[in-house]
């Protein structure tokens, strides 16, 4: 099987980090303008019939009710049919997924995919921590963000003999790649020392296990193929997707050493476009912990179950290893605002498959990237993106 | 039996009610009163007392003691709960209903809570005994409990503890042991007391006024009255014992000053109190303290005695003992598993000491719906097993369906509560209220269902995939002055950390 609707013809993002001088608002309309300005042959605003929006929890900058028309507004298109996507930290992701899949439908031919989240407008306590007072006032009492996944690190370690060094191995390549990476919340290397010697957040994964809470927005400009032509010599196509969900607490898991979401989503996406791991040049995965990027490149098929951490410490994952993953630098460096991540992703896969990538360019011999996101109440939703160089024959 | 009474000995004329059953129960933690002197700049102090952890009080308290007892008596259906404490989680508010639905107590059964002073555990008992007496009940369910708080920097640091115990009263024919002579005498002094809308207890105003005036002389006239009633005992209808003629050999007795009693005791002729051990261990326990120290001693045949005091109201009760009762045993050893804590903690633990930084709110308000729907099976620790493929899914009012087969023919079932880790974290860094470290467990119970709930700090650096576990009721929350219950899991091997700072994990603090 193959699909072969919808083109990427550009990508823009603004620097990820603490971003306290710049409202919501200006982030939005910074990665809009970023990708206008990518479209090679330039592009009228005014052709984008559509927008989808990524935001995953307005709260955390004092906004419960979101909307689409709050991102329509601060990019210039009021007016313009815009729509806000939730589906926890897959939101970029599922909100390009059905981006890609409005184009496909034929009512729109031209659609801005955009997601933008502001955390750092509360502080850490009242951000990202307070997840630990919302939910069940028992069964999810205390359950921080590290909490989805640092369950899964005790049995990972317990059941396949993954080690803190394999975890900080993913640390120090994330660190090394946001080096490589100007868009990137963080710039500086780390060693597996460093983070061995963090402090306890959630055993077993400490503060250099863990991404940081990150301002920022990212957007892409999808189209049909033939109106591609004109926009770019080098489209990017979407090739094929899939989302999966699982059971929203964390005692309803069948398995604590990998997500299941993960690889019924991959899957679906391998089957939709017909493609295979090994087929793929690099992949953007979801990697808020150290832990979830052995889980992903496991879950998806890249390696063997078990083999995530020896993967990563041998190299196999490097930007010139065997399956270069996160070259971006990933969550841990490049940050997590939430809504923008998958489309940030989306950005990179685009850039290397273009091989635009700079100092951070994988080499391109297949011609295929895939674009991952896990998450959500229990780990429980997966969305998968697989992005092709050349059109699917 | 009527040695130099210095007053009327009057006792009241009761039926004897049986014991059935026993149970007890006291705080994580222990302060030795050197440090509640030493935090003030004075020197001495001998002992400890014991303090309720951040996540106990006293239906906490309640609650372990009442199924403690519940097992020993051999049945957990009682036709109520009768419960004592001067410290109950709502000076208004639903104390008793939450206290019963924890123990799963049928909602149309009897009893109620008595408050006010640490009398109240002697009114619950005497409540308790009058309805079974009566006929009204058949088994009845007493539970007394206190977590006093005395003010910061006085006396009463040095006295004030915690601790709870439970008795099972039914028929008193076929029990190891009856209760069978009471008597109570009130008077409107005002010695210790904790004004309306005051978090403190505090101190008698003249402490040999109060010795002098109050204590000795009620008490020890309701001791001589119950005595005097237990050779009434054999002539009850129904009761073919034979006349006690051994007056009470020893007393258990309220202590509010950990010296009083032992004054007492003399002045009775009887040798040291039976409740000096439990004295030792937690100190005053206030509504708790003349039962929880006479339970231990039901191990053995005797004629015993207990007094309580509070309030300007003294009781004493006489108790003949012909079989160890169930559940006695046990008493002194699960009294004993404390943990040292410095001044400070305890202070915090208390509530008497806060952070100045804002809490973190709960997302759901305790009056709310939510918990409206959700407190029978949070308290009652329920489930939803689906009839048609046996999975249990937890909490029912979130499961509509079966997480394992989507069925939708579930019922209600309550939990196992002993199981085995399957997979945990250990939270170090947390927002207020939370107090790290802060251990969350993934469960499979014995009855099949999978289960996640917090654990308790003492245990956090010892957890292992694999390690047995059972559940307590614990107070999850104290969320704009509601308490919040649930379970959490305990490791079943003895985790007592006999030496504190030994622990490997380090708290950190979120600043901003």
């Amino acid at each position: 099987m193959s699909w072969d609707r919808v083109a990427v013809v550009g990508a823009g993002m603004i620097k990820f980090g603490e971003l306290f001088d710049q409202s919501y608002e200006q982030m939005a309309a910074g990665a809009f303008a970023q990708a206008i300005a990518s479209v090679d042959n330039g592009l009228d605003a005014g052709e984008i019939q559509a927008g989808i929006v990524a935001t995953q929890r307005g709260s955390l900058w004092g906004q419960e009710g979101v909307g689409g028309n709050t991102v329509s507004s601060a990019v210039g298109l009021s007016g313009v049919p815009f729509t806000r996507v939730e589906n926890a930290c897959p939101s970029g992701s599922d909100a390009f997924r059905i981006g890609a899949m409005v184009v496909a439908s034929g009512v729109h031919h031209t659609v801005l995919v955009i997601g933008v989240e502001k955390m750092r407008d509360k502080s850490t306590a009242e951000g990202l921590l307070s997840r630990a007072a919302a939910g069940h006032p028992l069964y999810n009492r205390g359950e921080t963000a590290p909490v989805l996944f640092a369950p899964f690190a005790t049995r990972h370690m317990h059941e396949l003999g993954t080690t803190p060094e394999m975890l900080a191995s993913v640390a120090v390549k994330n660190h090394h790649n946001g080096c490589l990476d100007p868009y990137a919340h963080f710039q500086s290397d780390v060693t597996v020392d460093q983070v061995l010697a963090s402090a306890p957040v959630c055993h077993p994964l400490r503060l250099l296990d863990c991404c940081p809470q990150t301002d920022g927005a990212a957007a892409v400009i999808l189209t049909t193929p033939e109106r591609a032509r004109d926009l770019t010599d080098s489209p990017v196509y979407v090739s094929g997707f899939g989302v999966a969900t699982d059971h929203p607490s964390l005692h309803e898991k069948s398995t604590y050493i990998g997500l299941p979401a993960t690889t019924k989503a991959a899957g679906r996406a391998f089957e939709m476009s017909g493609l295979r791991p090994g087929d793929m040049d690099m992949a953007e995965v979801h990697d808020c912990f150290t832990i979830t990027e052995i889980l992903d490149i496991e879950d998806i098929g890249f390696v063997e179950k078990g083999k995530g951490g020896p993967a990563s410490v041998e190299g196999q994952t490097a930007i010139d290893g065997r399956i270069p993953i996160n070259p971006s630098g990933g969550l841990l460096a490049k940050g997590h605002p939430i809504g923008a991540t998958g489309v940030a992703q989306i950005c990179e896969c685009y850039w290397q498959l273009r091989e635009e990538a700079g100092e951070r360019q994988v080499a391109v011999r297949h011609g295929h990237a895939l674009q991952h996101n896990v998450g959500g109440r229990g780990s429980g939703v997966s969305v998968v993106n697989i992005l092709s160089r050349d059109r699917a024959a | 039996m009527n040695d130099e009474s210095k007053g009327p000995s009057r006792h009241q004329a009761v039926k004897p009610v049986g014991v059935l059953g026993v149970g007890v129960a006291a705080p994580s933690l222990r302060l030795a009163t050197s440090e509640a002197r030493a935090a003030w700049g004075e020197g001495g102090g001998r002992g400890k007392v014991a303090v309720c952890g951040a996540d106990e009080d006293a239906l906490t308290l309640a609650w372990e003691a009442a199924e403690e007892a519940l097992a020993a008596s051999g049945s957990t259906e009682v036709d109520g709960l009768w419960w004592g404490t001067s410290r109950p989680p709502f000076a208004e508010g639903p104390s008793h209903s939450f206290l019963s639905a924890t123990l799963g107590i049928d909602p149309g059964g009897a009893g109620g809570l008595n408050s006010g002073s640490p009398h109240a555990g002697m009114e619950a008992l005497a409540s308790a005994w009058d309805a079974v007496a009566a006929g009204h009940a058949r088994r009845a369910l007493v539970v007394v409990s206190d977590a006093l708080v005395p003010g910061l920097g006085t006396g009463s640091e040095t006295s004030y503890g915690a601790g709870g115990a439970a008795i099972v009263l039914g028929p008193a024919a076929g029990a190891p042991a009856v209760l069978a002579s009471r008597a109570t005498r009130s008077a409107p002094v005002l010695d210790r007391y904790r004004a309306d809308g005051a978090y403190a207890t505090g101190d008698p105003y003249d402490p040999r006024l109060f010795r002098e005036e109050v204590y000795l002389p009620l008490m020890s006239e309701v001791a001589r009255g119950a005595a005097a009633g237990m050779a009434a005992l054999g002539q009850a209808d129904g009761d073919r014992r034979e006349a006690a003629t051994t007056p009470v050999s020893a007393w258990s007795l309220a202590d509010p000053d950990g010296k009083l009693a032992a004054v007492l005791a003399k002045k009775l002729g009887t040798p040291v109190p039976l409740s000096a051990p439990v004295q030792s261990e937690l100190g005053d326990t206030g509504a708790a303290a003349a039962l929880l120290g006479l339970v231990g001693a039901l191990a053995e045949a005797g004629t015993l005695g207990a007094a309580g005091y509070g309030g300007g109201r003294a009781t004493a009760i006489g108790v003949q003992v012909d079989h160890p009762v169930p559940g006695a045993d046990g008493c002194a050893g699960r009294l004993a598993n404390g943990r040292a804590v410095g001044y400070l903690d305890a202070a915090k633990a208390r509530g008497l000491v806060q952070a100045m930084t804002d809490p973190v709110p709960m997302g759901l308000p305790p009056g709310g719906a939510a918990f409206v729907r959700g407190n029978p099976e949070m308290l009652g620790l329920l489930g939803a097993r689906c009839r048609s493929c046996s999975t249990i899914s937890t909490p029912p009012s979130v499961h509509p369906t079966c997480i394992a087969c989507g069925g939708s023919d579930l019922e209600e079932v309550p939990l196992a509560r002993r199981g085995t880790v399957v997979t945990f974290v250990v939270n170090h860094t947390m927002p207020p209220p939370f107090v790290a470290p802060l251990p969350l467990l993934v469960l499979d119970l014995q009855d099949g269902a999978r289960l996640m709930v917090q654990g308790t700090p003492s245990d956090a650096a010892f957890i292992a995939i694999g390690d047995p576990v059972h559940l307590v009721l614990r107070r999850y929350a104290l969320e704009r002055g509601v308490p919040v219950y649930g379970f959490k899991a305990v490791l079943d091997h003895a985790t007592t950390d006999e030496t504190p700072g030994d622990q490997t994990f380090r708290e950190t603090a979120i600043r901003g």
